[in-house]
């Protein structure tokens, strides 16, 4: 307490007030005398002392006026002192309510700046993993065709050579056969051959020996070509086989299937163009060529200029194949496609080597999450 | 196959610039891949494919052209000046073998002067890759780039008695051939021989004996045709392919080898002089008719979907020279449904034999682009694969455990696979592998995992979480065998350190506890003790099915745990690694079936209350034990049993360990009572001390 509120001790006859004219200037030095502590409140504890100071109940400099100068003093002082108290009154708890609030932002605002976060430092990533992006080809081309009413059936990749070729009209001594270098297997004497399939196409063979028509299938899977390994050759890769096989399906349904999902795989402003081309089972058979969905056929590096890349193989079924499984050759049509997996993803993601998908390097499966 | 355009314009007056032409022909199916330059002109690089031998000279090419722009195609005519002498009277063939060979012509040329080619020749040639011999040779060789027949051009008076038989090899007969190698015969060969030996491997390769050189002077020009499957065969025998082979391998046009006969031995009269005796003389025993083959509108409707007028259908079958005739009874209709078409098969064109090939050649020409597109209308209900919802959980749930898929081609190395190989187990070996490194189908998914963690760690990828749904490859008895698997991997850092988190290695809790993860779609697994030799013997289980007991007994999954060392070594891993690996056919049987049997559990009503029990333990008492005998109690208000802490030293005595059991007791009738805890503690605690010498630490 400073000296002057150290007069509220006092009686007003103890400081020698004995008229009303006195009376103000005596509340205008306490007043101020409040005003300057009220400048010291720093924070909730100085805050809380000030309070107490001037309100306390007990020995608050307000309670101590009303004891000292306001009770004992004589009538004709009485409603002169008592206003200016009222008025003192209404000042501070006014002032102690605004420094309240004051400290108590001041407080926030200092709490919010401990707890403030530095936006640029990363957030705890929980980890997770990718799907191999020949999977998420695999599911996005499959998507495609169940989308088309399509079933998805897998087979083995250990075949036999009549699956493999022979029922796909690829007799042995096919010249075909020699862009299908083959891996066999090694038998015990005198066990019939067994290959590793060199398309998914056996599985055209292996479910219309099984199923009537109407016969609409795809067949993900792993193929295998003896090919050494390069950017663009592997001796492993992935392959969707397509059949599609009923009484009234014809050479137009085949393009109209095929440029419905080269648009909804590249983009819907991506065309089709079919360029006549020969596999021992299919007839007529396709080349099946897209303008390039990157330039979109003005040309670029990855249609090597040409505008359109070639995609997949297909046409429409060869009526000798319907011979192995008992087809009915006359009354039956349909079509067959088989798409290279890896040659989507690498188109549609700008890959330029075919061996990223095999080496498994978890910086390149990370891109893909 | 390379074309020079401007050989092409010999036989057809095509005006379209190259690009063009190349474009126009990819369209109708005669892929020219590039456009090159010589001196002879462009050439095109044309993908001949394999049913189209005709395309593999400049006539066939030419007559795809004429087809395409509606242009006719100039007839090869060729009149000789033969002397008087007749070439029989001075030569004879005899075929002995006319399933091998069914065509052999002769013509004999007589004081012709070898000398090196004219210009013009070594040009075409050379823009061809072919490099040029002698005049006489050359002219063989251009002969077949220009019809698409081989011919051979012998040294007459080499020929033992100037005579041919063609005649099946002997056992163990030798030839050196045209390249200076002595190649050994077989009786399935074909070759050219004269009275005493062989001086060719017929329709492959010339002999080196009897071949032109600048000496020569009289030239006996063979012009024949072989059985494409022979000579498919022969070739391949010997590793030897040529541009012979390769023409009648594919069926070359019986019908063209008197002609091109005919072609080349005037050639040779004009670049190298001396007289063409009369005749040929021709054996041809294959002769046979031309095929007939009928095409209707319907059947064409039926495959295309969409109709070709007829004057284009007769325009384009014309063309490529099936003399289309109309024979249908509406014949003077244009456009009729019933419309049919007899047609003549040309022998050129061995692969056009049925009514779709027809079709074929008319859809090609007339455009692919002309017809509309259309997309049928689907009838049944697509379905995917059977297992593959419970695939997909399983990968999602790999996925959020942080692991990557990976993808690894199965052929391996045949040691590394049998490091991970179980017994009685036997591998699929490949016949004919490219490198030891691949020659064997996978037996597991753990060779490749263990490749792959070791190609990420030579990339200073240390830190790894892998997993591959796949196949494994075996043989049961003779019948191959191909198992779905789950293999993971993992080495490296559980938890990386960051600015909220301490780094953690992974360990063997983290894969049990990934692989229980995923055991919770089909039920929870069981784990026993006891690893194959490849794991590390103390820090490894085998894993099963729990839901398995109702079925018959517990199912083996596989097995999982850190990758021993002796076989890390080999790998060149230098850091703990962790293997699992699950078969997946039971496991999505067992997902199938837990699925259909999972029903919601009513959420308790009563608060649960929880107990910590701090037990001193022998060491080998297991977490299991501890477990059973609070199971053993039958407290049915025990409704979770927790290890929460373990440790070892410090104040714990040697022998013991301090494990921190929870224990969750919760009731479904009522709020439990202090009284009531306290005496299910005692019970449990009673137990422990009894069962397993267990004391109670201070609480």
């Amino acid at each position: 307490m400073t000296t002057k509120t150290n007069s509220v001790a006092q009686t007003l006859r103890q400081l020698g007030i004995t008229r009303a004219e006195q009376v103000a200037p005596l509340f205008a030095e306490v007043r101020a005398e409040f005003d300057r502590a009220a400048q010291a409140v720093r924070d909730e504890a100085s805050w809380k002392a000030f309070r107490d100071a001037w309100l306390g109940r007990k020995s608050g400099v307000l309670t101590h006026i009303t004891d000292n100068w306001l009770k004992p003093t004589p009538p004709e002082l009485k409603r002169a002192v008592g206003q200016a108290l009222n008025e003192l009154r209404a000042h501070v708890e006014a002032s102690i309510e605004a420094s309240r609030a004051g400290v108590e932002a001041a407080a926030e605002r200092a709490a919010l700046e401990r707890e403030c976060v530095d936006l640029s430092l990363p957030g705890v990533q929980r980890p997770i993993g990718a799907r191999h992006l020949l999977r998420q080809t695999f599911e996005e081309i499959e998507r495609i065709f169940l989308s088309l009413g399509y079933t998805v059936v897998e087979g083995p990749e250990i075949e036999t050579p009549y699956y493999n070729f022979e029922a796909l009209n690829i007799p042995e001594h096919h010249p075909v056969r020699d862009n299908m270098d083959t891996f066999y297997l090694e038998r015990p004497a005198g066990a019939p051959p067994l290959l590793l399939r060199t398309h998914t196409s056996p599985m055209q063979v292996r479910t219309m020996e099984k199923q009537r028509p109407p016969v609409r299938i795809i067949v993900p899977g792993r193929v295998y070509r003896r090919d050494n390994p390069d950017a663009t050759h592997s001796f492993a890769f992935h392959q969707i086989e397509g059949l599609a096989v009923d009484l009234d399906i014809t050479f137009c349904d085949f393009k109209g299937t095929i440029e419905y999902f080269v648009r909804q795989f590249f983009g819907p402003k991506v065309k089709t163009r079919l360029r006549p081309s020969y596999f021992p089972f299919t007839e007529p058979s396709a080349e099946v060529d897209a303008s390039c969905h990157v330039c979109g056929g003005s040309g670029c590096r990855i249609c090597k200029f040409a505008g359109w890349i070639e995609l997949f193989g297909a046409g429409m079924v060869n009526p000798a194949v319907y011979g192995f499984v008992n087809y009915d050759a006359k009354r039956l049509s349909g079509f067959a496609f088989g798409m290279g997996v890896e040659r989507f993803a690498m188109l549609k993601y700008g890959i330029d080597d075919l061996q990223l998908f095999y080496q498994n390097d978890v910086r390149f499966l990370r891109q893909f999450l | 196959m390379k074309i020079l355009y401007n050989w092409l314009k010999e036989f057809v007056d095509v005006t379209a610039p190259p690009a063009e032409l190349r474009s126009r022909l990819s369209l109708t199916g005669t892929a020219v891949d590039a456009i090159g330059d010589s001196p002879a002109g462009p050439v095109f690089d044309v993908e001949v494919n394999t049913n189209r031998p005709d395309c593999l000279g400049h006539y066939g090419v030419a007559r795809e052209v004429a087809a395409l722009y509606e242009l006719r195609l100039k007839r090869v005519e060729v009149k000789l000046k033969e002397a008087a002498e007749k070439a029989a009277g001075v030569t004879r063939v005899e075929i002995e073998c006319p399933e091998l060979c069914g065509r052999y012509t002769a013509r004999v040329i007589r004081g012709a002067r070898v000398a090196p080619s004219p210009d013009w020749l070594r040009q075409r040639l050379e823009a061809l890759g072919q490099a040029s011999i002698n005049n006489v040779v050359d002219v063989t060789n251009y002969v077949m780039f220009e019809l698409g027949h081989p011919t051979h051009a012998f040294d007459f008076d080499t020929l033992a008695e100037r005579r041919i038989v063609v005649r099946r090899a002997r056992p163990g007969e030798k030839i050196r051939t045209l390249d200076h190698i002595e190649r050994t015969l077989s009786p399935e060969m074909c070759v050219i021989a004269d009275a005493a030996r062989s001086v060719a491997i017929g329709g492959i390769l010339g002999g080196a004996e009897t071949e032109i050189t600048f000496s020569s002077q009289n030239v006996l020009l063979e012009s024949a045709w072989f059985d494409p499957i022979s000579i498919r065969r022969t070739a391949k025998a010997l590793g030897l392919r040529t541009e012979a082979s390769t023409r009648f391998e594919r069926s070359a046009d019986p019908e063209m080898a008197e002609l091109a006969s005919r072609r080349a031995t005037a050639l040779i009269q004009q670049l190298a002089g001396g007289e063409i005796l009369a005749g040929v003389v021709d054996v041809y025993p294959g002769r046979r008719p031309a095929k007939k083959i009928e095409l209707t509108r319907k059947e064409l409707l039926r495959v295309m979907g969409a109709d070709v007028p007829d004057k284009e259908i007769e325009g384009i079958l014309g063309a490529l020279g099936f003399d289309p005739v109309r024979v249908d009874s509406a014949r003077g209709s244009s456009g009729s449904l019933m419309a049919a078409w007899e047609c003549r098969q040309p022998p050129w064109r061995p692969d056009v034999e049925r009514d779709v090939d027809l079709i074929e050649e008319v859809a090609r020409q007339y455009g692919f682009d002309r017809f509309p597109s259309r997309l049928p209308p689907a009838k049944q209900p697509a379905a995917r694969l059977p297992h593959v919802e419970a695939e997909d959980l399983l990968r999602e749930r790999l996925r959020g455990l942080g692991y990557h898929e990976i993808i690894a081609i199965p052929q391996v190395n045949p040691d590394q696979d049998a490091l991970f190989r179980d017994e009685g187990v036997t591998p699929a070996r490949l016949a004919n592998p490219l490198s030891e490194d691949a020659s064997m189908l996978r037996s597991t998914g753990l060779v490749t995992m263990a490749a792959t963690l070791a190609w990420n760690l030579n990339h200073s990828q240390r830190n790894l979480r892998l997993y591959e749904i796949g196949s494994a490859y075996a043989f049961r008895g003779k019948e191959p065998i191909e198992t779905r698997i789950l293999t993971l991997g993992a080495t490296g850092l559980a938890r990386e350190k960051g600015v909220y988190e301490t780094q953690r290695e992974y360990n063997f809790a983290d894969l049990k506890g990934d692989l229980e993860r995923l055991g919770q779609l089909a039920g929870g697994l069981a784990w026993e003790s006891g690893a194959p030799a490849w794991l590390h013997p103390t820090r490894a289980g085998k894993v099963f099915l729990a839901a398995s007991a109702h079925s018959n007994g517990p199912s083996e999954l596989g097995c999982a745990g850190q990758l021993a060392r002796r076989v890390a070594e080999q790998f060149k891993l230098r850091q703990e690694v962790f293997l699992a690996e699950l078969r997946l056919d039971p496991l999505y049987r067992s997902y199938f079936e837990t699925r259909a049997a999972l029903r919601y559990d009513p959420l308790p009503r009563f608060p649960a209350v929880e107990r910590d029990f701090s037990l001193l333990l022998a060491e080998g008492t297991r977490f299991a034990q501890v477990v059973e005998a609070i199971r053993a109690l039958s407290i049915a208000e025990v409704s979770h049993i927790e290890a929460v802490d373990l440790f070892r030293g410090g104040q714990i005595p040697a022998g013991k360990y301090s494990l921190l059991v929870r224990i969750t007791f919760q009731s479904r009738e009522a709020t439990l009572t202090e009284a009531q805890l306290s005496g299910f503690t005692d019970r449990i605690v009673t137990a422990l001390e009894q069962q397993l010498g267990a004391t109670l630490r201070s609480e």
